[in-house]
């Protein structure tokens, strides 16, 4: 009986750990996004400072792309609302982790209960 | 303590991983105002000195680096690049050893001093004049100094809550010197429940009103009882002791009531007290109803107006007197303790109160002559008390007003107060005591005169009302202890003795044999 809760005990600890995982994951990325966000807005601050008269080049790879002012500040805006739809899918995402992670956790403490039980039985019966 | 010391250890553990946390977080914020920051690099570095001092310092504080330092600072890049960007269009090219891989340079020029390519974020490129990409520094530098700022208040809110932790860890270890004040409310929540408990438990105790000889102990209780709201229960179970005590005494006198009572209105009375008997604690009274029957037999001649002596007892209220019994051969010998005074004062003083509702009728034999000195529940009590020790024996006086009679006075306690009641006694008992003296030295009038008083309770019903006295035996004949009775004081002493001496012409015929037999032995016994 006590055997038998450890090994579940265990398996229940692992998935919590793997969850654990993933929360802390969706949180790193959701960081990122947001520095990226930061930044975006940044770049199109100074777009808009900028005039047509000097060029405006994009990186990618090793190569300076020569790009269009307009062209540049449309695609910043772009990137811009983009990084915001993913920051919000993110951050349900991570609604949803913790959720499912405080479930676990209360079984985990649940189990844990059971096993103390179980040992404290095995204890008085030896 | 063993509960509290558990949660001391859980609330240390847990006090200690929030210090942790947030000196933690007071680092990250330091290190990232380093890194945008270094001007301020040495002031930093004091700062994380000593509020880090216990945690492990991650990022321990490097040596003093300046430009040439691998970490640079940011603003102090931008303030770099500005300088830069300002002297560069001065020329319009500049002969300078140009780096060409990582270990080698190569002579070479600069040229279009005045065009800059500006990385304006998430590789974007924008080709711009010195000028423009000096608004551009300006606008980063700007953005910089504001993250500064934000970054050193989030710190300063975590240093005092590291400091706050810290005193609280202090103060949990009992380390410090705080201490922490607690008041424990269980005292005074049991204290407010017996409260209620103890004026609950107060009301079963307090006798039904039956009589209003019931009514008053009933007062005493009742104050008692809310005496006892106020005290502790050990105090209020002594107080129920004495209650018993009490209740113990009422019994007896009940008993002793019951038992020389002989009229219709100490029925009433008696019985509801019998009933008091029944409701007081069984066990306590035991005793006391043990002692009692024995003592009824000798306490049968006792005065009915024991009862009433014991609303008197009642009606005193602030002091307890208690009657202590004595299993003895001998005649039971009675002492009242009185709070206040002696005996006699307390009885002197009821007589007077319950001078007029008395009747009684006793009989004394010598054994319970002590006992009636120390009951006065009649004016006759006090002349009684007034005895010559003559062989002796103790013998009546004829005047307990003399100064020879208070000096020589067995009784102990005289008072002036007591004048009055002697005066009004005195008619009576005067009258009783002449007679006996007389007896002693005539012999014929004695006889009448001894007749007379037993003559008298027959007629005393209808004569006179319930007070009477009782007359104390001299004389060694426990057994033919007659019954003396004398009338109420409202007459002389020579009319009296004529109308005792005109009654007993009436009445003596059909006692006289044995009275006289009785008297005359007395008489012929103590002459």
């Amino acid at each position: 009986m006590a055997e038998a809760l450890q090994k579940k005990l265990k398996a229940e600890v692992d998935k919590f750990t793997l969850m654990q995982k993933d929360v802390s994951k969706s949180m790193s990325a959701r960081q990122k996004l947001e520095t990226q966000l930061a930044e975006n807005n940044i770049v199109k601050e100074e777009l808009d400072l900028l005039d047509t008269t000097n060029t405006v080049y994009k990186l990618i790879g090793p190569v300076l792309v020569k790009q269009d002012l307009e062209e540049a500040k449309a695609t910043v805006t772009k990137r811009l609302e983009y990084i915001n739809g993913e920051i919000q899918r993110y951050e349900s995402l991570l609604k949803d982790l913790e959720k499912k992670s405080d479930q676990h956790r209360e079984l985990l403490s649940s189990l844990q209960q059971e096993y103390q039980k179980a040992q404290g039985l095995a204890v008085g019966k030896v | 303590m063993a509960a509290k010391g558990k949660m001391n250890v859980e609330h240390l553990g847990g006090v200690a991983r929030l210090r942790e946390e947030h000196q933690k977080v007071v680092k990250d914020c330091e290190s990232r105002i380093l890194h945008w920051d270094f001007t301020s690099l040495r002031l930093y570095r004091c700062v994380q000195l000593d509020p880090l001092r216990r945690d492990k310092v991650q990022c321990s504080s490097p040596p003093r680096k300046q430009f040439t330092g691998s970490r640079k600072k940011v603003s102090g890049d931008y303030e770099a690049l500005t300088e830069r960007l300002q002297t560069l269009p001065d020329q319009l090219s500049y002969d300078i050893m140009v780096p060409f891989g990582p270990l080698a340079f190569m002579p070479g020029k600069l040229v279009h001093t005045n065009e800059v390519t500006a990385l304006l974020g998430d590789n974007w490129f924008a080709k711009c004049s010195t000028k423009q990409a000096q608004k551009i520094v300006d606008h980063r530098m700007k953005y910089v100094k504001s993250e500064i700022s934000d970054l050193s208040k989030t710190m300063k809110n975590f240093e005092a809550r590291v400091g706050l932790v810290r005193d609280l860890e202090s103060i949990s270890s009992s380390k410090g010197d705080y201490v922490d004040i607690r008041e424990d409310t269980e005292n005074t929540g049991d204290i407010a429940v017996t409260k209620g408990k103890q004026r609950i438990a107060h009301k079963p105790n307090s006798k039904p009103k039956l009589d209003a000889v019931l009514d008053l102990k009933e007062e005493d209780e009742e104050k008692e009882g809310s005496r006892k709201c106020t005290t502790t229960e050990e105090e209020l179970w002594a107080r129920l002791d004495e209650l018993e005590k009490q209740e113990e005494l009422q019994d007896d006198h009940d008993r002793l009531s019951y038992n020389a009572n002989m009229n219709g209105e100490d029925t009433s009375s008696l019985s509801s007290e019998e009933e008091k008997e029944g409701d007081a604690a069984p066990a306590v009274n035991g005793l006391a109803h043990s002692e009692a029957p024995p003592s009824s037999g000798r306490k049968a001649d006792e005065e009915a107006a024991a009862a009433e002596e014991d609303d008197d007892e009642e009606e005193e209220g602030s002091c307890l007197p208690t009657i202590f019994f004595s299993h003895t051969i001998e005649p039971k010998k009675v002492r009242i303790n009185t709070g206040k005074n002696t005996m006699l004062k307390f009885s002197e003083r009821k007589e007077q109160k319950e001078h007029s509702k008395r009747k009684n009728k006793n009989g004394h034999s010598n054994g319970h002559s002590h006992h009636e000195l120390h009951k006065i529940t009649t004016p006759v009590d006090i002349y009684r008390l007034f005895v010559d020790v003559k062989n002796g024996e103790p013998v009546p006086r004829k005047s307990i007003l003399k100064s020879r009679s208070r000096e020589n006075s067995v009784c102990s306690d005289t008072s002036e107060s007591s004048a009055a009641d002697f005066e009004e006694g005195r008619r009576a008992v005067g009258r009783s005591f002449s007679h006996d003296e007389t007896t002693q030295s005539d012999t014929s009038d004695g006889v009448t005169e001894e007749e007379s008083p037993t003559a008298v309770p027959l007629h005393r019903a209808s004569r006179f009302e319930a007070f009477s006295g009782t007359v104390v035996e001299k004389e060694p004949m426990p057994s033919a202890v007659p019954y003396l009775t004398i009338s109420p004081p409202a007459l002389p002493t020579i009319l009296e003795r004529k109308q005792e001496e005109v009654a007993p012409d009436v009445a003596p015929p059909q006692q006289a044999p044995k009275r006289l037999s009785k008297f005359k032995a007395a008489r012929l016994q103590q002459n």
